[in-house]
């Protein structure tokens, strides 16, 4: 084990209204086995003792499931680590005397509420646009009536592992959330209990993806790249296709 | 110290024999006729399996749900992070396996100090849950003929847990999570995120509301309906380090405890033998593994506490495989609750590895050498690249470092048969209650009690609840709503104005070391007298000296911390006077004046065959003991061996 | 019906058009190359294909507006999502920094895909004054004895050698990301096929963008100063095209 030391420059606002700023804080004795996010709790016990505010970021679980932790990393999401959330980035990735650069993810679909926190609900209005099976608790069938392919099961659940943090819009540089849907069209496209709303689904879906101000896809990976879960760009090409049958399928 | 009231509790368990109970209770509750649904009003705080579960439910049904959670969005609860999947009694193997097996599995593992009732009916829904999930696009593990698999989950007999990849509990709560959003579309459910709630508002004895703070803003805010569902958690992170999210919290339990609802059986926790250890002062929380690690691994630790060789150059015969040494039959597979003893143990005496000396070897140099690297890599591939990921150390290689952690909690608010607390109105559900684990939770559980209370069982019993009592229209401007914000807000007001000189995680973490050392996995009459001086002491410091900066008004995760420190630290001692008064060792509870010659825990069924139910007195009296006996009519009471 | 037009209008629907567009415009370039490159196989022959093409008076209309049209269609969407994209993003990163580790193995030609505004405004600058020169003769006019002789000149010119050499790699460039990205959008992704794809976008992108760069190359190495005397000599058996031209 051993200690690093760091400048960072985080920033700071103190609410959705106000501007902004970089600041920059140094700190010592930064331990190489430290999740990044122990290592801003250690910022701010200094920043209390200081009597400075500390930083706000978000974050819950901390084992990379969750999907609440975010942060731009030295313009990385996620930080440099692959397939790998903020909670689960070790210190030991970075090098005595580095500089870090920390920022909220940044999107109009994204407004930030103070320092590093800003809101996602534009990506659970997404999903409640259609990303389930309209299925009223207490009806469903017998769980294995329905055969599913394994290797259907398999791609669907890749896609499932999706943990919604918004990585894919943070790093794209056209802010899109086309790796966000398209992993959970795809997943409810390739099993047959998606089937029913299939169409209805994936238009209703990228509907209310533009109308939530994201970007258009450019197919650049970035996204697939900065997903802590893996989420293939294939999904993409599949929500491209669904929304092409769709479209030209629509009865209207 | 304490009153020990012997009034009976009345958990309405319906009569009739055990596997008609639950039938013959729907039957005869009442029912809210369709179109009267529209005119109730329920309220569901927290969006977990059981909170996103009941939500969406509710709202399908008709009623108008208010859904507040603690996150930024529905799909982040803490459910999330279960991994290795939930049972159901589908007997799809073909292996023997019932209801009646899959109950009389679970009253067994809870050490019978679980409800029979409650448990049948656990198991008998078990099966429509996973009906629904499927129906809901859960991507379950299947078989290649494309039937659902199914594997065998902590020493259970039968392979009756499903599960999604090692992430099971996030399919189960992203369908959960997608039903509750349909309705949100649909209007039925009104979502409100990133709010917390800070009390329960009782009108004429009835819950009636919530208050709670948006965390964005700083403002406070009530909601009122006709009923109050709690499907806030557990209290895992009284403990600080524990493997729980760093937002959960007793807040919640611990206003409506204060407003009328009793605490059950709080000293019931759940410690986990094989999680990654702390690594220094900074460390924020525990990640563990799964503990089918143990069927492979062996566990030991230097025979010489002096011995600060490299793991790998320490030869066998200067190792001390512990648990295959004291139990020989058993081995490395000895029960969570034995392991995780064993574990403190050595690294009590001096003989822990690691740079904190507080840490266990678990080594599968043995098995690698058996079966081959890729055996071993197919069983663990994904645990083993986790653990180097956290630690930079390659199992492959050198031996895991393991240590026990606080995972769950038994214990919660008490409910009766229909999940409704002493205060009436107010439902618990989910791992917030205490009802189906009894002292101890078995393995693909707790996903399974979540979508029951959730799903199939509060939809049912809310309605008695709705159509059965007189419920007068009630809006927020009514005097205990706003009585209950005022309360709410001089609260936080008044630890902003401490001003002191310690952090609120600095007292966070004390209270942790005081809870782990004194209420852990090995607990004394003394070391619980001594942690009730030492968190009265904490207490009475956080109020004249913690430091809490910046204002209300405003998102300050710093005060929302202090807020649930500020229940931790009055909870912490309720849990050591549980922990005080039950005499005898079962399940987790594990007290040292009470155990067999062999070390194992020795249950008292003559005096403690009961619940635990806790009454507040208000601040300066001892909260009241009440007890709900608990009878076994279809599970023999039996001792568990491991030898 | 309307419900297509809204589907095109979409996020996905512009990219779709976009797609469909590029590879139209792809298909173009192929048919241009093929009879430009008749310019190495002799005088005669390039002026003879010209002189068939300009002898379709109805077809040579038609493709020449739908061709128009898709140029049209394909540059005005590229401007409305780019100026979407920059909506999308109001405020902008301090540091931002690629995690695609091998840009060939991810697939996307990542930093091609990055440029496609720019890349595709400086091919739409070369265009203009590529039309300049050919379709509207108003950039450096000259009375030419062939339709050779024509390209001739004009590739013999220090500033068109520089421009078209800048516009026609930039448009490999373009192309290297466009072809494949045009697949991707169209939801053409397989694990066996997508490979293929990407390695014949990318020998495409190489020998369009080549070919068409050699134009200028081979101008600035003199070669079409030959042609240019050639054609002249010629001059008195091919008396037709420039006439017809004006």
């Amino acid at each position: 084990m051993s200690s690093l030391k760091l400048t960072l420059k985080v920033w700071r606002q103190p609410s959705r209204d106000e501007a902004g700023q970089f600041h920059t804080y140094h700190l010592e004795d930064v331990s190489t086995e430290m999740s990044f996010l122990e290592m801003l709790d250690v910022l701010n016990e200094n920043l209390i003792a200081q009597d400075e505010e500390p930083v706000a970021f978000d974050h819950d679980c901390r084992e990379g499931i969750c999907g609440m932790c975010s942060l731009m990393i030295n313009g990385q999401a996620h930080g440099p680590d692959n397939e790998t959330t903020t909670c689960q980035l070790h210190m030991r990735h970075f090098r005595d005397g580095d500089t870090i650069v920390i920022e909220p993810w940044r999107a109009k679909a994204f407004p930030v509420i103070r320092d590093l926190v800003v809101d996602r609900s534009a990506l659970d209005r997404v999903i409640a646009a259609g990303g389930y099976v309209s299925v009223n608790c207490g009806s469903a069938p017998d769980a294995n009536a329905v055969l599913v392919p394994k290797t259907d099961a398999d791609k669907a659940m890749d896609a499932a592992a999706c943990i919604g943090c918004g990585a894919c819009v943070a790093a794209c540089k056209n802010a899109s959330a086309m790796l966000f849907v398209g992993a959970k069209v795809s997943q409810m496209a390739l099993l047959p209990q998606g089937k029913p709303e299939r169409a209805s689904r994936v238009l209703n879906m990228v509907a209310r993806m533009d109308e939530e101000g994201f970007g258009n896809c450019t197919n650049t990976a970035e996204c697939e790249a900065a997903c802590p879960a893996g989420i293939s760009l294939s999904n993409i090409a599949r929500l491209n296709r669904e929304y092409l049958k769709a479209a030209l399928t629509a009865a209207n | 110290m304490s009153v020990v009231e012997e009034t009976r509790l009345d958990a309405k368990i319906p009569g009739g024999p055990i596997e008609d109970k639950w039938e013959k209770h729907q039957f005869e509750m009442k029912l809210v006729a369709p179109n009267n649904k529209r005119k109730f009003d329920v309220i569901v705080v927290g969006t977990g399996l059981a909170g996103a579960a009941a939500a969406a439910s509710l709202a399908e049904l008709g009623y108008n749900v208010t859904n507040l959670c603690i996150q930024d969005s529905p799909r982040r609860a803490h459910s999330i992070a279960a991994q290795g999947g939930i049972n159901a009694a589908k007997n799809y193997p073909n292996d023997g396996d019932s209801v009646m097996r899959l109950f009389y599995d679970t009253v067994k593992g809870g050490d019978y100090r679980s409800r029979e009732a409650n448990v049948y009916r656990l198991a008998h829904v078990s099966n429509l849950i996973i009906d629904q999930c499927v129906a809901q696009g859960v991507p379950f593990a299947r078989e290649y003929g494309g039937l659902l698999a199914n594997r065998t989950f902590g020493g259970a007999q039968v392979s009756r847990t499903f599960y999604a990849r090692g992430q099971t509990g996030q399919q189960l709560l992203l369908g959960a999570y997608g039903s509750l959003m349909r309705q949100v579309e649909h209007g039925k459910v009104k979502l409100f995120p990133r709010r917390e709630m800070l009390d329960v508002v009782v009108v004429d004895g009835v819950a009636r509301g919530v208050v709670a703070r948006n965390l964005m803003t700083g403002e406070f805010e009530t909601y009122c309906g006709h009923a109050v569902l709690l499907c806030t958690g557990g209290y895992g992170n009284a403990y600080y380090l524990s493997t729980n999210a760093k937002g959960s919290n007793v807040t919640a339990a611990w206003r409506a405890y204060k407003r009328g609802a009793y605490f059950a059986n709080p000293c019931f926790t759940q410690i986990h033998p094989t999680c990654i250890p702390v690594s220094g002062d900074y460390q924020s929380k525990l990640t563990l593994m799964s503990e089918s690690l143990r069927n492979d691994g062996r566990v030991w630790v230097p025979k010489s506490a002096d011995d600060k060789r490299p793991a790998t150059e320490i030869p066998d015969e200067d190792r001390d495989y512990y648990l295959e040494r004291r139990y020989p039959a058993f081995g490395n597979m000895v029960p969570r609750d034995v392991a995780s003893r064993a574990a403190k143990e050595r690294c009590d005496a001096g003989y822990g590895v690691g740079e904190t000396g507080m840490a266990v070897f678990l080594d599968f140099k043995d098995a690698i050498a058996r079966d081959g690297e890729d055996v071993i890599h197919q069983k663990y591939g994904n645990l083993f690249h986790m653990y180097k990921k956290i630690t930079d150390e390659d199992p492959y290689h050198v031996p895991m470092r393991i240590y026990p952690a606080v995972h769950y909690t038994m214990g919660g608010l008490w409910v009766d048969y229909n999940l409704e607390s002493t205060l009436p109105g107010l439902f618990v559900l989910g791992e917030a209650n205490f009802s189906d684990h009894g002292a101890n939770r078995l393995g693909a559980s707790a996903l399974m009690q979540g979508l029951a209370d959730g799903y199939f069982v509060a939809p049912y019993t809310i309605a008695n609840h709705l159509a059965g009592r007189q419920l007068p229209r009630v809006t927020t401007h009514h005097p205990a709503f706003q009585e209950s914000l005022v309360d709410s807000r001089n609260r936080l007001e008044r630890i902003r104005n401490v001003n002191g000189e310690r952090s609120v995680d600095s007292i966070h973490r004390e209270l942790g070391h005081i809870m782990w050392n004194d209420c852990g996995m090995s607990r004394t009459a003394q070391g619980l007298n001594d942690a009730i001086d030492k968190i009265t002491a904490l207490r009475e410091e956080f109020w004249q000296n913690v430091k809490v900066l910046g204002k209300g008004e405003a998102l300050n995760q710093n005060l929302e911390h202090a807020g649930r420190v500020a229940d931790f630290l009055e909870f912490g001692e309720l849990l050591a006077r549980d922990a005080l008064e039950r005499q005898e060792s079962c399940g987790g509870h594990f007290r040292e004046e009470h155990q067999t010659a062999e070390n194992e825990a020795m249950r008292d069924d003559e005096n403690f065959c009961h619940v635990a139910a806790w009454e507040y007195q208000g601040t300066d009296s001892p909260a009241t003991r009440h007890t709900e006996p608990l009878t076994f009519e279809t599970v023999k009471l039996t001792q568990r061996s491991y030898k | 019906m309307t419900s297509l037009i809204r589907a095109l209008s979409s996020s996905i629907g512009k990219k779709l058009l976009m797609s469909v567009t590029g590879l139209a415009l792809c298909g173009f370039l192929v048919v241009h190359l093929s009879g430009n490159l008749l310019l190495y196989v002799g005088a005669a022959e390039y002026d003879a294909y010209a002189h068939a093409l300009h002898a379709q008076k109805i077809l040579l209309p038609i493709a020449e507006t739908g061709l128009f049209l898709l140029f049209i269609l394909h540059i005005a969407l590229g401007l409305i999502t780019a100026g979407e994209n920059r909506a999308a993003r109001e405020v902008k990163y301090d540091t931002q920094r690629s995690k695609v580790i091998d840009p060939s193995s991810k697939g996307a030609p990542n930093l091609a895909s990055k440029l496609m505004v720019p890349t595709g405004l400086i091919v739409l600058m070369f265009l203009l004054i590529h039309l300049g020169h050919f379709k509207l003769g108003i950039i450096s006019p000259g009375d030419d004895a062939s339709e050779a002789a024509k390209a001739g000149r004009i590739l013999s010119e220090g500033f068109t050698q520089v421009v078209y050499l800048i516009g026609t790699l930039v448009l490999g460039i373009h192309l290297f990301h466009g072809f494949q990205s045009a697949f991707q959008t169209m939801g053409l992704n397989h694990p066996k096929y997508t490979p293929l794809i990407k390695t014949f976008g990318f020998i495409f992108a190489v020998c369009i963008g080549l070919g068409f760069a050699s134009f200028p190359a081979m101008g600035y190495l003199g070669r079409f100063k030959e042609t240019e005397t050639q054609t002249t000599e010629n001059r008195a058996e091919t008396p037709t095209s420039i006439t017809q031209r004006k």
